[in-house]
């Protein structure tokens, strides 16, 4: 691994470098209190330290909200000739935060799990990551550390890391010390000690704290299938998808035929889906598997931090972002929902003894 | 039967009170309505009912139903259709004008013709036909509607995908979401981080959140989603700053309808 040092000056000249060549997205401040990844270019404002998770995560430049799988054309009676849709181009998302580097390989195990995504990993392997270590928590709402992605950097290409007033940058694979050549850095002999620097200035404990470690979670969430909790945590609840659409690690999509009028062609789309709408669950014949909303609500806190912990090998699927609980309108967030229910976990196993 | 000899599908469009926007904005998709005609015959697109034996595969009714010589006419329409659709926002629910559902006719006529022709209208009935208007009606509070095109003015691609599902013989399809799930993909910050207010977590999705993409929010011109948690929206617009009577104003703009009847698909 290569290291540099450089100020933040430094570090923006670089990236400015490399989105004239490159699309660079980078997050920006949009509206009132929002940011954005947006695409870099000559008159954009890049700055580090003022932050709040973008509205939506950075995995939809890998699972686009809305994309062409395929085209279709009749060539005969009942024969259709498909064209996969195709899309190679070289992109970087710099500025990247930990919990959104947690989230991207997270979704890299889930796209690989079973037939292998290729629409995921064309766009993720032509996809470069700079990561950047938050040096405080981005609002008084994360719970990155406690959620087990503060000191996330596999994956990454590049990690840019704030010691100080000055940036460690490491490149962590070929691809990123490619990148980092073009930058006007100096040389880090002791990588090691800066990293620790960063650590030391870091405030502890770093955002809020869940009532329990994450690997606990599983188990407690197990003993609490019926409790009156879930149905508290919905009386507020629009079953507007919102939590799921802006968490990195929501993937489920929907597919559907856009035809032409003729029903001769047509492309095969698929878009975004989210299981907190109210016909998620429902199949052919019209059951709905999950028709009640504290349903739904349990079944995504257990996605978060009990299935798919339990079904891939990562830690919680929860990243500890909070962009659910920030762009809930009505201000239900799943940190509050799972600490309600460790308490009573507590409070009943303290009651039983 | 071969496909040559099968004869096209009858579209027809009626109009009832409405501004006709809706037939407008289908108009302006003019590469696709041309491709339309090649399928269809549309044999309907102005107030002309003259031949009573005409039948219809599919009837558009734009414009709500305010009149009782209008509801007549509507039954006529839906007795000769195999699929009567709701155009747009006025067909769908009544739209802005059924706002006057909540005054009194008088007061209603007075607003808009003065205090003299009130007063004159109430002795004189043949005065003015107006007086004739009884109650601003969604088409499905006269007659049984197959299908909603929602929205002011409806949308285009709604239109193309119901036609296309009717003429393929497949079940058209509005998937119920409210207006918050296309917003946030269009990565908009919510109106509320503005401290503005929105009908959009309990509206019917499908408008692709047009108004919030282009820096106004929604105010619910598609109806209100079926079960939505309308007891939570009340009271977060109570919780950001709106009176109980600037919410039911809110409410009414596009859903007066929503405490008599839901109004969902």
């Amino acid at each position: 691994m290569i290291s540099y040092l450089a100020d933040e000056r430094r570090v923006i000249q670089w990236i400015r470098h490399l989105a004239a060549e490159t699309p660079v997205f980078f997050p920006m401040p949009h509206g009132k209190v929002n940011f954005r990844f947006e695409r870099v270019d000559e008159a954009s404002e890049l700055q580090f330290a003022r932050y709040r998770p973008t509205i939506i995560a950075p995995n939809s430049f890998l699972t686009p909200t809305k994309e062409e799988i395929f085209k279709y054309q009749r060539v005969g009676p009942g024969r259709y000739e498909l064209t996969p849709a195709v899309e190679t181009t070289f992109q970087i998302l710099a500025g990247v935060r930990p919990c959104d580097l947690k989230a991207i390989k997270l979704m890299d195990d889930v796209f690989a799990d079973g037939e292998r995504d290729p629409y995921y990993f064309q766009r993720r392997t032509n996809t470069s990551l700079i990561g950047y270590a938050c040096p405080a928590p981005c609002d008084e709402m994360a719970y990155c550390e406690s959620a087990g992605s503060l000191d996330w950097r596999d994956g990454v290409d590049v990690m840019l890391t704030p010691v100080g007033d000055r940036m460690l940058i490491q490149a962590y694979t070929e691809r990123g010390e490619a990148l980092t050549a073009s930058g006007d850095f100096d040389p880090c002999d002791d990588p090691d000690a800066e990293l620790q620097r960063h650590l030391d200035e870091r405030p502890k404990p770093f955002g809020r704290q869940l009532h329990a470690p994450v690997d606990e979670l599983p188990a407690i969430l197990e003993r609490h299938w019926d409790s009156p909790l879930w149905d508290q945590h919905v009386e507020r609840c629009f079953s507007c998808g919102t939590c799921n659409l802006v968490c990195p690690t929501c993937y489920c999509f929907d597919v559907k035929d856009v035809s032409a009028l003729d029903g001769s062609s047509g492309s095969r789309t698929r878009q975004w889906d989210a299981c907190m709408l109210t016909t998620f669950a429902t199949v052919a014949g019209g059951h709905n598997f999950r028709a009640d909303p504290a349903a739904r609500q349990r079944h995504r806190v257990k996605r978060k931090f009990q299935y798919l912990n339990e079904r891939y090998d990562s830690g919680a699927f929860c990243v500890g972002c909070a962009r659910c609980g920030r762009q809930c309108t009505t201000g239900i967030d799943i940190f509050d929902i799972v600490n309600d229910i460790v308490d009573h976990d507590r409070a009943a196993a303290g009651g039983a003894s | 039967m071969k496909d040559t000899e099968k004869p096209k599908p009858k579209i027809a469009f009626f109009d009832f009170a409405g501004c006709e926007g809706c037939q407008l904005a289908l108009l302006n998709c003019e590469d696709v309505v041309l491709d339309l005609l090649e399928l269809v015959d549309i044999v309907e697109f102005r107030e002309a009912l003259s031949e009573k034996a005409h039948r219809y595969d599919i009837s558009f009714i734009e414009g709500s139903i305010n009149r009782e010589e209008d509801a007549q006419r509507l039954r006529d329409i839906r007795a000769r259709s195999k699929y009567v659709v709701a155009l747009g926002a006025c067909a769908c629910m009544g739209n802005v004008q059924a706002r006057s559902n909540f005054v009194a006719p008088a007061e209603n006529f007075a607003v808009v013709y003065g205090e003299e022709a009130r007063n004159r209208v109430q002795t004189d009935r043949e005065y003015w036909p107006l007086w004739a208007h009884t109650r601003v009606r969604s088409v499905d509070e006269v007659v049984p509607v197959d299908y909603q095109l929602r929205g002011c003015p409806m949308i285009p691609e709604e239109f193309l995908s119901l036609v296309k599902s009717l003429l393929a013989g497949s079940i058209p399809f509005f998937p119920p979401k409210p207006v918050c799930v296309e917003c946030k993909m269009n990565c908009n910050e919510c109106v509320f981080d503005q401290g503005r207010t929105c009908m959009g977590q309990v509206t019917y999705a499908g408008c692709n959140a047009v108004c919030i993409n282009n820096g106004y929010v929604c105010d619910g011109c598609r109806g209100l989603l079926p079960g939505a948690n309308l007891d939570a929206h009340r009271q977060l617009l109570r919780e950001s700053g709106l009176t109980d009577a600037q919410i039911e104003s809110r409410y009414r703009l596009f859903c007066s309808q929503a405490e008599t009847k839901h109004t969902g698909q």
